[in-house]
C-alpha cells in the first residue's frame, strides 16, 4: 500500500471506535513511512487539542424555556384530546339519534292511525266553502315563500353595499363578546364565507380563531375554504383548520393542495397542513 | 421519542435532560455564541414537538435530532448574515489576522481560544461534519443521513475538515510563537 489509500483511512485510524485489527494494510504502511507518520501526528495532535476544549453548559433558561414550552404543548395537546372526546360522543349520539328516529317515527304513526280508527268519524264529502278555504290558504303561503325569498335577497345585497368599515365594525363588536352565542358565531361564519371585504373575512377567521374547538365554527370555515379566492384569507384558514386539528378537513386541504390554479404558496401550506393532520 | 410520538410528551423530558448537553455543546462549538447556541436548542426541542408525529422507528433518535439541529443552525446563520448588525470591538480579535499585533497576540495566547479562532475560520460544512464525528459518538452511517450523502463522501469531508483545521490551527500557533 502507497501513502495516499494510507491516508485515506487516518479518520478511521484516529476514530477510537475503531477495532485494533481493522485497517491493517494502512497500519503497516504508517508503521514504515515517515512522511505518513508527521501526517497522523499532525492529525492526532489536532484531534487531541479539540477534545480537550471545553464545553461550556447551558444557562438555566434552557431547561425553564424548554418545561415551559412542554407544558404548553401538554395543556394544548390535553384540549385537542378533549374536543376529540367530545366529537366521539356527539358522533355517537348522532348515530342513536338516526337508528331511533325512524323507529319512533314508525311507532307513532302506527299508533296514530290506530287511535284515528277507532274515534274519527265517517268520512264527509269536502264542501265547496272547504275546498275554497284550502285553496286560499295555498295562494297565501306561495306568497308568503316568494316574500321572504325577495326579503332574504334585498337584505343580502344591502349587507353587501354597506361600508365595508361598518361591516368591520360589527364584526369586531361581535369579537368582542366573551361567551358569543351561536347567533353570534353565526355571523362571523357569515362574515368569512359572504363579506366581499378581505380585511372583513380576515378579522372574521381571527375572531373564530378562539372558539376552533366549537363544531359549529370548524363547519363554517371549512365551508368557506372551497370558495374563497384570496391567497391571504386562504392561507390563514388552512392555518386554522391545522391548528384546529380537523380531521374533516383533508378532503378540502386535498383538493386545495391539487389545485393547480392556486397559488403556490397555498398549495404547499394545504400540503404541510395535510401531513400535520 | 416514539412514545413522544405516541402522545406521552413527559417522555421528551427524558429525552431533554439526556441529549440537550451534548447538543449544546454541538451548537456552541458550530455557531460560537453561547446566546445564539441555547436559541438553537430551543428551537431543535419545539421542532422535535412540532413535528413528533413525522418521527419515524427506521434510525436513531440522535440522528434525528442532529438533523433537526443542522437545520435550526442553517436558519440561524441564514438570519445572522440577513440582518444588519454592529461589530463589537470585543471580538473583533477572534478573527484571523495576517498581521501580527499585540491584541492578537493576547487574544490567542491560550491554546483553547487559538482552536476557537481555528474552528470558526472552517467552512461551515467543515466545521459541521468535523463536529458531528468527533464529538457526538455517531457513527459514519449517522452521519451520511444527517448530511444526505453517501458514507464514502460523509468520511472524505470529515478527513478533508480535520486537515484543514490542522493547517488553520498549526498556521495560527505559529503566528502566536514567531
Amino acid at each position: 500500500m502507497n501513502c495516499t489509500p494510507a491516508r485515506e483511512s487516518f479518520t478511521e485510524l484516529l476514530d477510537q471506535r475503531t477495532a485494533a485489527t481493522a485497517h491493517l494494510d494502512a497500519r503497516t504502511h504508517l508503521a514504515h513511512c515517515p512522511d505518513c507518520q508527521r501526517e497522523f501526528s499532525s492529525l492526532s495532535q489536532t484531534l487531541a487539542a479539540l477534545d480537550a476544549m471545553p464545553t461550556p453548559a447551558p444557562t438555566p433558561r434552557l431547561r425553564q424555556n424548554f418545561y415551559a414550552l412542554l407544558e404548553e404543548e401538554k395543556n394544548s395537546a390535553a384540549s385537542l384530546q378533549l374536543s376529540v372526546a367530545r366529537e366521539r360522543r356527539t358522533r355517537r349520539r348522532s348515530i342513536l339519534g338516526w337508528i331511533l328516529s325512524p323507529i319512533a317515527a314508525v311507532a307513532l304513526l302506527v299508533f296514530g292511525f290506530l287511535v284515528g280508527q277507532k274515534s274519527a268519524p265517517a268520512p264527509m264529502a269536502p264542501t265547496s266553502e272547504v275546498t275554497a278555504m284550502r285553496n286560499e290558504i295555498k295562494d297565501l303561503r306561495t306568497q308568503m315563500g316568494k316574500m321572504t325569498t325577495v326579503v332574504a335577497y334585498s337584505m343580502l345585497q344591502q349587507q353587501q353595499q354597506g361600508p365595508a368599515n361598518d361591516r368591520l365594525r360589527e364584526v369586531l363588536a361581535a369579537a368582542k363578546a366573551e361567551h358569543p352565542n351561536d347567533t353570534t358565531l353565526g355571523e362571523l361564519v357569515s362574515a368569512l364565507n359572504f363579506d366581499p371585504s378581505v380585511n372583513v373575512r380576515l378579522r372574521a377567521l381571527e375572531s373564530l380563531y378562539q372558539h376552533s374547538d366549537r363544531d359549529v365554527v370548524r363547519a363554517g370555515v371549512l365551508t368557506a375554504m372551497p370558495r374563497e379566492q384570496n391567497p391571504l384569507v386562504q392561507l390563514e384558514m388552512i392555518d386554522f383548520v391545522a391548528a384546529a386539528h380537523d380531521a374533516n378537513a383533508a378532503p378540502v386541504l386535498k383538493q386545495l393542495a391539487q389545485n393547480e390554479t392556486l397559488e403556490l404558496s397555498v398549495r404547499d401550506a394545504a400540503r404541510a397542513a395535510l401531513a400535520q393532520l | 421519542m416514539l412514545a413522544v410520538r405516541d402522545g406521552e410528551l413527559d417522555a421528551l423530558g427524558e429525552l431533554f435532560e439526556r441529549h440537550h448537553g451534548p447538543l449544546f455543546g454541538f451548537l456552541v462549538k458550530h455557531t460560537g455564541d453561547r446566546m445564539a447556541a441555547e436559541d438553537v436548542a430551543q428551537t431543535v426541542f419545539q421542532r422535535m414537538l412540532k413535528y413528533r408525529h413525522t418521527y419515524r422507528d427506521d434510525g436513531s433518535f440522535t440522528a434525528w435530532m442532529y438533523h433537526l439541529a443542522r437545520r435550526c443552525a442553517s436558519d440561524h446563520f441564514r438570519k445572522r448574515n440577513a440582518a444588519p448588525h454592529a461589530t463589537d470591538p470585543a471580538h473583533l480579535n477572534e478573527h484571523a489576522d495576517e498581521a501580527p499585533h499585540a491584541a492578537h497576540h493576547a487574544t490567542v495566547r491560550d491554546d483553547h481560544a487559538l482552536l476557537h479562532n481555528a474552528l470558526a475560520q472552517l467552512d461551515r460544512d467543515d466545521r459541521e461534519v468535523l463536529l458531528l464525528a468527533r464529538f457526538q459518538e455517531l457513527s459514519f452511517a449517522e452521519i451520511a443521513g444527517i448530511l444526505e450523502c453517501s458514507v464514502g463522501a460523509a468520511k472524505v469531508r470529515a478527513h478533508r475538515a480535520l486537515r484543514e483545521l490542522r493547517d488553520v490551527y498549526f498556521r495560527l500557533q505559529q503566528e502566536r510563537s514567531a
